[in-house]
């Protein structure tokens, strides 16, 4: 005999939740935070791009959480962030004291299913995103002006990155998913030495996110000696990465790169590979996760708070400068596409490893 | 330029940006001096304060504290033996000889002189060079900065003492445990052992403190006494200006070597340290002194340590590229204060790069300063019966080891190579040929990979290339016309040491355990090596494959002499064998019980034990050291290892 026994499921799971919010209620929104000390665990060393932009955080969730509680950073560096990551895992109870904040780095290994990985990041619960753009230039003796051009070099393409599997993995499905004829030479140890690369005529197509592109690349546009082209975009309306960079407007994304190149928008396995991994790299570039079971009352508080940092000018006024001026992005606004973003299908998740595999010799 | 060079002085002199500049020196000095805390430690401890002052005063306090690492670090180089990073690695060669021959404080002066001099060197090139400094740093492409890498091996390989075939072995040793962790070249992790702590490989730190730290540590309990034995003397510091001042051009030469090291990142301070010390080999007619208390020795390498960190701030100001990690960590501090580095910020805060001139300069100079002020007051602990410094000095390592990823794995890794440092010790094989392959075969690798992958072997004709060849070329060639015209004047010269005698001091047993191990390592790691892929082999193989060899020779040598003597003789190490058991009882109870309950153990052990104090005194002083080294994992913001069985967790 078969029961229905699903509307009974679901009935006992909401008054689950609803004796947690009870249970939770007596704490009222207002001082949730009072005398409270939040962790931001960044797994990476003092001094990388996610250490500044966390530091730059503080003072503001400071200010504007409920009760004003303390925030620390704490860095847990090692294991390409797997490690810290793996401690946030194992050590931080859902009590929205303690926060983990970090990049793809953390993301891609999860979503290629590596075995160092014993984070589980899409049951975390996203608290706000920072946007980490990205733009992908190249340099003048290419004779490539336009993204037209990608396909007629004056020259053989050379692109110089880390690592396939790491952070320049957006990119080179980028390529791929706009069939260009390049050769990736992996292996420099930051994009910053890349950088250098590109500047010496070692390499002639590179990409630098936003904050390392305004201080150091857009001075070689000026000069001439650097020619952008297009921006990893950002998500849309309809959930993907369609819509362009929001701190560069006058440049193309991919998606209508592809769309200028074909005549028709992307769609099919590589789209969608690039779409997954643009995303969390792009979109939600930093994001701050809660451990799993954090009570929805904490969401609540985090996504008010986020509106009014957003609100807030000195924010408006310093984040120029500081992470390239993007708007803080809600967890009403990352959750869902993020969850996606980290679930890909096993279509997706197979190209990936071949690709991996096959083109750039990851063994996973 | 001239208006901005005072008006940064103004910006300097506030008294509360002196005061962080001040204090800056002072954590820099207490970081350089403690083993195994260097400037990366010393930064990062300062980082979070900075952001409780403005910008100016944040940024002088970082400086002050990278400005004087390598200069008080000379202290306990030549006080201890145990250089504080592979950059003072010859400092503690050269200059702890010339301690134990009584000359301390010619070793300290010049080094604390030598190293003055590097600063303002680099400080003259921070101010004059960074508006030319840009297409000097672009000219270093790729190929060069492998050339650099391989120069800095080069002149490592001339310091590998008297028996080059364990010298060698050791440098090969160095090199595969450099290439443990993500080969750069291809996908693969290598000897890993399945541990994600090993995915980025070992840390520098670690390796440094577990090689010679933890080793002179064991040794120096169990010999009980002072570190010097007797008193040592300091001597008088006139004769160190006088040396000072005849080394004057060497120094200045190492200094402008230093600098160079400075613009090629990742390389940097190990390579151009070992050049000048090359250099300076090469530039001394008589060469015997070298290993065994050159004071030349000391100054090229510590004019050249100092010149470089400080040239590291160039292209970490010119390309946001840090020369450095202590410079990484400088550009995260210039980036939280909204500078953004680049050619712009020459031209657009011309202020802040003079205060950071003047900041850097002044620094140098008080650093030096205090530091002849200060040595008199530690040379004295070098009478003060070991066991009670070993005590906070070994939580201190723990400390510092615990910073690296707060996991156990830190402790772990800081004892076996503890153990490894202590029987290569006392099996007489040089140890600092292992530091100097473990720093230079990533980067070495890295850029041999890019090279040939960027440049085909076009590189090899690139002008940089040969020029930087020729360093290594030149010295060669001219010691092979000296050695070959040496050969048809003089009369052939008599064998001083008869070969298959055992060098004195080194125990037998000790030596054929070694090399058995050796073997074992070399072999193990060439079976696995083979399953790697082709483009991760190569520099595992360069390190192996003649690591293997080397040492099969060591220990078929080292067999034969055994056969020879009959009996194993002179079982030195023996004795040291309980203090090494403690320490490593040590790394397991905190594994089980955590470290906030095994500590007063380790402490017990060594103050009633080992140093056989009063109970009521060891109480008393068990107590303050226990209260300093709690202290110290709070200022670093880390909770200290926990156990695995039970924990104390301490109230705060």
């Amino acid at each position: 005999m078969i029961l229905p026994d699903t509307p009974l499921k679901s009935l006992s799971a909401a008054v689950l939740v609803a004796a947690g919010g009870l249970a939770a209620a007596p704490a009222m929104a207002d001082d949730f935070y009072a005398g409270k000390t939040i962790e931001m665990v960044v797994p990476f060393g003092e001094g990388g791009a996610t250490y500044v932009a966390a530091k730059f955080l503080e003072p503001f969730l400071e200010k504007h959480l409920p009760g004003n509680p303390q925030v620390n950073v704490r860095t847990r560096p090692g294991g390409g962030s797997i490690l810290g990551a793996n401690w946030f895992q194992q050590n931080a109870e859902p009590d929205g004291e303690t926060i983990l904040f970090t990049t793809s780095s953390t993301s891609n290994p999860y979503v290629l299913g590596m075995e160092e990985v014993e984070y589980d990041l899409a049951a975390m619960r996203p608290a706000y995103s920072l946007p980490f753009g990205a733009v992908i230039y190249v340099s003048p003796r290419t004779g490539i002006e336009t993204p037209a051009d990608l396909h007629s070099p004056d020259m053989p393409l050379i692109y110089g990155g880390i690592a396939a599997a790491a952070s320049d993995l957006p990119v080179l499905l980028a390529f791929e998913l706009l069939d260009l004829d390049l050769r990736a030479v992996l292996g420099f140890d930051g994009r910053g030495p890349a950088r250098l690369a590109f500047e010496r005529g070692e390499t002639n197509i590179d990409f630098q996110f936003t904050p390392a592109y305004m201080s150091q690349v857009v001075d070689m546009v000026e000069a001439g000696s650097a020619v952008p082209i297009m921006t990893g975009g950002s998500v849309g309306d309809d959930g993907v990465l369609s819509a362009r960079d929001l701190a560069f407007p006058d440049y193309p994304s991919v998606y209508e790169v592809y769309e200028e190149l074909h005549g028709e928008p992307p769609s099919g396995v590589e789209w969608d590979a690039f779409q997954a991994i643009g995303a969390t790299t792009f979109n939600f570039g930093l994001t701050a996760y809660l451990p799993e079971g954090t009570p929805d009352e904490v969401i609540e508080i985090f996504e008010q708070t986020i509106a009014a940092i957003n609100d807030d000018p000195d924010y408006q006024e310093q984040s120029q400068d500081a992470i390239g001026g993007y708007d803080l992005l809600p967890a009403s606004a990352v959750t869902d596409s993020l969850s996606e973003a980290l679930q890909p299908s096993d279509e997706v998740r197979d190209y990936l490893r071949t690709l991996l595999s096959e083109k750039y010799d990851v063994e996973l | 330029m001239l208006e901005n060079i005072v008006s940064a002085l103004d910006i300097l002199f506030q008294p509360a940006r002196l005061l962080a500049l001040f204090a800056g020196m002072l954590a820099g000095m207490v970081f350089g001096m403690l083993p195994g805390l260097g400037g990366v430690a010393a930064v990062s401890i300062l980082l979070p304060f900075i952001y409780l002052m403005d910008g100016y005063a944040g940024l002088a306090m970082l400086l002050g504290a990278i400005s004087v690492i390598y200069t008080s670090d000379t202290i306990t180089s030549v006080l201890l033996g145990a250089p504080g990073s592979p950059a003072s690695a010859p400092t503690a060669i050269e200059g702890h000889a010339l301690a134990k021959q009584g000359k301390a404080s010619l070793a300290l002066g010049v080094g604390f002189l030598a190293s003055m001099v590097g600063g303002l060197f680099g400080a003259l090139i921070l101010s004059v060079a960074i508006p030319i400094a840009g297409p000097l740093v672009l000219a270093l492409g790729t190929p060069e900065l492998f050339m650099f890498a391989l120069v800095g091996l080069c002149f490592a390989a001339s310091m590998v003492g008297r028996d080059i075939a364990l010298g060698l072995a050791a440098a090969c040793f160095g090199i595969l445990l450099g290439v443990v962790g993500a080969a750069p070249a291809a996908a693969n992790y290598r000897f890993i052992f399945g541990q994600s702590y090993l995915m980025d490989g070992l840390s520098l730190p670690i390796v440094a403190l577990g090689l010679f730290a933890v080793a002179e540590l064991i040794s120096m309990v169990a010999t009980g006494g002072g570190i010097a034995g007797k008193p040592m003397a300091l001597g008088k510091w006139g004769e160190s200006f006088r040396e000072f001042w005849r080394s004057r051009w060497l120094i200045c030469r190492a200094s402008v070597i230093g600098i160079f090291g400075g613009f090629v990142p990742a390389v940097g301070a190990s390579a151009s340290t070992w050049i000048a010390y090359g250099h300076a080999m090469s530039t001394t007619k008589d060469k015997r002194r070298f290993g065994k208390g050159e004071i030349r020795g000391v100054a090229s390498a510590e004019g050249a340590n100092n010149a470089t960190v400080i040239s590291d701030l160039v292209p970490t100001m010119l390309f946001s590229v840090p020369g450095g990690p202590a410079a990484a960590i400088f550009l995260g501090a210039l980036f939280s204060f909204g500078f953004y580095p680049g050619p712009r910020m020459v031209s657009e805060s011309p202020d802040l790069m003079y205060m950071i001139v003047w900041s850097v300069a002044l620094a140098s100079v008080l650093g030096a300063a205090i530091c002849f002020a200060v040595t008199p007051y530690i040379a004295r602990l070098t009478r003060v019966n070991f066991a009670l410094i070993a005590a906070p000095l070994l939580l201190i390592m723990v400390a510092g080891a615990y910073q690296g990823t707060q996991t156990f794995g830190d402790i772990l890794a800081l004892l076996v190579l503890g153990i490894v440092g202590w029987l290569m010790k006392n099996a007489g094989i040089p140890r600092a040929p292992v530091l100097v392959g473990f720093v230079l075969a990533t980067p070495m690798e890295q850029y041999f990979w890019l090279t040939t992958q960027i440049h085909g072997f076009t590189w090899l004709t690139r002008p940089g290339v040969l020029i930087i060849a020729s360093l290594i070329a030149i010295p060669l060639v001219l010691n092979a016309v000296r050695w070959l015209r040496r050969r048809r004047t003089a009369v052939p010269q008599t064998e001083t040491a008869v070969p298959g005698e055992e060098p004195p001091g080194h125990d037998s047993g000790i030596v054929l355990f070694t090399a058995l191990l050796m073997v074992a390592a070399f072999g193990y790691a060439l079976v696995e090596m083979l399953g790697f892929r082709p483009n991760a082999r190569l520099m595992p193989s360069l390190g192996i494959v003649p690591g293997l060899l080397l040492s099969l020779y060591v220990l078929g040598r080292q067999l034969f002499r055994l056969h020879r003597q009959g009996r194993v003789a002179n079982l030195a190490s023996r004795r040291e064998l309980p203090i090494l058991g403690g320490i490593l009882s040590y790394g397991l109870a905190m594994w089980l019980i955590g470290f906030n309950l095994a500590t007063p153990l380790l402490l017990g052990w060594l103050l009633l034990g080992c140093a056989r104090m009063r109970w009521h005194t060891a109480l008393l002083y068990g107590m303050a050291v226990y209260a300093v080294a709690q202290g110290m994992f709070t200022l670093m913001r880390l909770t200290p290892p926990r156990g695995t069985l039970l924990d104390l967790p301490m109230p705060w």
